[in-house]
């Protein structure tokens, strides 16, 4: 029988203690996303910074990609700062890039700079494309932000030119994703594609060429690779370019019946089911080997009361691998966004496990910490945030899987698929670790 | 040479007259921004135990200093993660304005987070619409039980270094008259943080050595993670000393003038005549000269061999201290300065001009207490993006360091100038400062002149040149 349930609205509209940057800074991941391209933010100084943490996000190179910024002051702010950005795109053209973005932070937007005008003023003076994105940070959260630009790209880059290509598919938004790699998500669902006979014909974005962007228009289908953002770029091409949209309404492929449930659905669109079915039946063969082989710590994990803190991408599919994989009990569940199909989504899923957590979406982190002390959970998935947060609350184990984790990676480690199951895991296991060992000084060592 | 990629070459001193005139400064710095006003303001209030601030700005400026500063500081510091919250302005706030919003805002942080102090930081959106923020500050104080101040703080309104200068001129309201001086103690102020990059801790417990060695006491580091006792009492010291002169300056000079507390003007102390300077210049207003002597004497004394590797090093040497990738224009002026006095002739290679005018008053005080080094400027420095700029300045450091036949390098690891160079970044865990600094500088100094032959890593050029 199921316990009633408590879905929490956000109350912390005053004063809020967020896990997300805004749109500007989610705009700035998704164009830094393209390849080689020149990132002009028309901002003062310290956005340039948000600039940098999502050129970080978006692993791009600095010998390739470029970002720059106006660097507006009261100047500018009084008189207006169009004619400044107008000579900081004219002076970007000695870097040589294919494509520049234009994004806008606050204070341009509120005086009434208008960059889609000075960009267009420009555009016949430059050998490269420009792309305006009015993306300040009032405008929402980052992952609005990714949509406003997504928006901004579809509509500026991609045309209708020529047939669809059968077997092709777009990808979209894998970078609104907590795994702080989640590159290698991505990597994980490019090579299921290329596995069930079919391609990609362009990633929005990561590591996009501005050629890929003309292949988006002919794609069969698109898959969104994030519960957080990218939906409205599906609709989006699903309306203007009758692209259809796969694996839509079901969770991400993380865990077993996750993963499973996502290579079925996506070998039906692409008349691969017996490959879906092989690929399914190999990798769970592969996670069991691999656990008998090197050892799953069991004992922590039988039926403790669990919490989920993270993104939507992360958290809404863990909630089947911790429940039924790991044999924990899921009882509070804070999510840093709520989109409506995402809900149900969730909704789905909680009524399949037969549970009942406490739901709070648009976590910020007060309300996380204060759902963690109420529910006092003995596990929870999150993020270096929560490690500190259950400091005070006598919560004995927190797993760092989401961003921030205050952790190195080198290697690209997903989460999706079976590997990814087996990341998770030795996340687990190593924070178990260091969990063990005390903070208290017993006795001074001899030696 | 290769005059071409040279834009300037002079000294500090007409380095700074072409700055004072307004040349050198490129019109358009796109690239190379360092953060806006609103980033120091709060990376300098951070450093205050139990305040909360309420940042009247978008979600994004809050979880950016949150993810760069609150969360570094409280894991250096040992506490659980303190709140970073914010009125998470939207469209409607700013057509409509969020005064309402951040007063509710600023009830609930008391409410929830039970701070001693709540500083209101404003954002360039609440900024531009003309929230009135300080007037909340008031308002909202008599409604809370924390103490409530306001710091104007849009990241359009001024440089990165007035940022620091209004939150240290904003905690000056803190601090109350004191009932009684603090007899033999004084406060380090211009602390940020606690700690930053530039400023770190291992530093900060040499100061704390030496001043506990010559019988002083130290009321708090302001504001590297002091608490607001330590600020409400800051008016009793004696004296107040510097940890990084730079920014110590402004908070200095304020207390000095409405207070009437005096300031220790002192340099880094990098090497025997700076670290002299900084101890006597804490030790004679206190009537401590002669603990400080004996300290000075006996702790030289122990460093003889010490001394004789680093003047061995530096002697008759052209010394070439690097900045782009360098940490800090004030802490490679003090490197320059202990070249010297070890008997090396410094060169200081790309102090960015924007810097000089940025740190104005504490160039000049340098220039007055007698340091004014050569200085050469590349073309490199002024390019568009970072990366190219720091392509370009590595090659023209590399041809710098060929045209003398006894350059060493000082400096950064991400520099490969092709000479002996050593690694006096501020990442290594061990003091540059006082006389345990010494002992290291000459460990890292031995050690770069036993290797010097050693091919650099071509894994480490790559990375950071490109192939």
């Amino acid at each position: 029988m199921a316990e009633s349930r408590e879905f929490l609205t956000a109350s912390a509209e005053r004063c809020h203690d967020p896990y997300l940057r805004c749109a500007f800074y989610g705009a700035a991941q998704t164009a830094l996303g393209v390849t080689g391209c020149c990132v002009i933010a028309h901002s003062p100084q310290g956005c340039y910074l948000l600039v940098n943490a999502a050129f970080g996000w978006q692993d791009a190179d600095y010998t390739e990609t470029m970002i720059l910024s106006t660097k507006l002051c009261e100047d500018e702010i009084v008189h207006g700062g169009e004619e400044l950005l107008a000579r900081t795109i004219l002076e970007a053209k000695e870097l040589g890039v294919p494509i520049l973005f234009v994004l806008s932070s606050c204070g341009p937007e509120i005086v009434g700079d208008d960059i889609i005008a000075v960009c267009e003023d420009m555009r016949p003076q430059v050998d490269f494309e420009i792309v305006p994105i009015e993306c300040a940070g009032f405008r929402g959260d980052q992952n609005e932000g990714t949509d406003i630009a997504l928006d901004a790209m579809l509509k500026k880059l991609v045309v209708m030119n020529g047939e669809k290509v059968p077997g092709s598919v777009c990808l979209i938004a894998p970078h609104a994703n907590s795994n702080p790699t989640w590159m290698g998500d991505l990597a994980w669902v490019k090579g299921i594609i290329n596995q069930m006979g079919a391609k990609v014909s362009a990633t929005l974005t990561h590591n996009t060429a501005l050629s890929e962007f003309q292949d988006v228009a002919s794609a069969e289908g698109c898959i969104v690779l994030s519960h957080d953002a990218g939906q409205k770029a599906a609709d989006y091409l699903a309306r203007q370019f009758g692209i259809e949209q796969f694996c839509k309404g079901i969770p991400l492929p993380v865990g077993f019946t996750n993963t499973r449930r996502w290579l079925a659905e996506l070998g039906r669109r692409l008349g691969a089911q017996d490959i879906a079915e092989r690929l399914a039946a190999e990798g769970e063969k592969m996670v069991v080997e691999q656990c008998r082989r090197k050892g799953l710590e069991q004992f922590f994990m039988h039926r403790a009361p669990a919490a989920i803190v993270a993104d939507a991408t992360v958290g809404i599919p863990l909630l089947h691998f911790i429940t039924e994989d790991l044999e924990m009990i899921p009882r509070l569940l804070c999510l840093r966004s709520c989109l409506p199909g995402v809900k149900e989504i969730l909704e789905t899923e909680l009524k399949e496990l037969n549970l009942s957590p406490k739901v709070v979406y648009n976590a910020d982190v007060y309300q996380s910490k204060l759902a963690l002390g109420e529910v006092k959970p003995e596990v929870v998935f999150g993020s270096n945030i929560e490690r500190h947060a259950v400091e005070e609350l006598d919560i004995p184990f927190v797993s760092r899987l989401v961003n921030p984790i205050s952790r190195f990676r080198s290697i690209n480690r997903e989460y999706f698929g079976y590997v990814g199951m087996l990341n998770i895991i030795e996340c687990i296991h190593n924070d178990w670790l260091d969990r063990s060992r005390s903070k208290k000084r017993s006795y001074k060592a001899r030696w | 040479m290769d005059d071409s990629r040279i834009a300037f070459k002079g000294t500090l001193q007409q380095l700074l007259e072409k700055v004072e005139k307004g040349e050198m400064i490129p019109k358009l710095q796109a690239s190379h921004a360092p953060p806006c006003k609103f980033w120091t303001a709060f990376q300098v209030i951070n450093g205050i135990r139990h305040m909360a601030p309420v940042i009247h700005g978008p979600k994004g400026c809050t979880f950016s200093v949150a993810n760069a500063y609150k969360m570094n500081s409280c894991e250096y510091r040992g506490v659980p993660l303190e709140p970073t919250s914010c009125t998470a302005q939207d469209e409607a706030d700013v057509v409509y304005g969020g005064e309402g919003k951040l007063l509710e805002a600023v009830k609930e942080a008391d409410y929830r987070y039970h701070p001693e102090l709540i500083v209101i930081f404003s954002c360039c959106c609440s900024g531009i619409i003309g929230d009135d923020v300080e007037t909340i500050a008031q308002k909202v104080e008599r409604e809370v039980n924390a103490k409530v101040l306001a710091i104007r703080s849009e990241g359009f309104g001024g440089d990165f270094r007035s940022g620091y200068e209004d939150a240290f001129r904003v905690i000056m309201d803190l601090m109350e008259p004191p009932t009684e001086k603090m007899a033999k103690t004084i406060n380090i102020i211009g602390a940020r943080q606690g700690p930053t990059y530039t400023e770190w801790t291992q530093d900060l417990d040499e100061i704390e050595r030496m001043v506990y060695a010559i019988g002083a006491k130290i009321n708090g580091i302001l504001c590297g993670g002091c608490t607001l006792e330590q600020i409400r009492q800051a008016r009793s010291v004696e004296l107040n000393a510097s940890w990084c002169y730079d920014w110590g300056q402004k908070l200095g000079d304020l207390m000095e003038e409405r207070f009437g507390i005096p300031y220790a003007r002192t340099g880094l102390p990098y090497g025997l005549k700076a670290t002299e300077e900084w101890l006597m210049g804490v030790a004679i207003p206190l009537g401590l000269e002669k603990q400080a002597r004996d300290m000075i004497r006996q702790e030289t004394g122990e460093l003889t061999e010490e001394i004789d590797t680093i003047r061995r090093f530096f002697d008759g040497k052209t010394a070439l201290v690097e900045i782009t990738e360098f940490p800090g224009p004030i802490r490679a002026l003090a490197l320059a300065r202990m070249a010297e006095e070890f008997g090396a002739h410094p060169i200081v290679v790309n102090i960015h001009p924007y810097t000089i005018k940025e740190r104005m008053p504490s160039i000049k005080f340098l220039l007055k207490q007698g340091q004014n080094p050569e200085v050469i400027l590349t073309k490199g420095l002024f390019s568009l993006g970072t990366f190219r700029s720091s392509w370009e300045t590595e090659a023209e450091l590399e041809m710098i360091a060929a045209q003398y036949d006894n350059a060493i390098y000082l400096g950064s690891p991400l520099r490969q100038p092709g000479v002996t160079q050593v690694n006096l970044t501020t990442m290594t865990g061990y003091p540059h400062f006082g006389y345990s600094g010494i002992r290291n500088i000459a460990r890292l100094i031995q050690s770069s002149m036993e290797h010097a032959s050693r091919p650099r890593s071509k894994l480490f050029r790559e990375v950071l040149y490109g192939s």
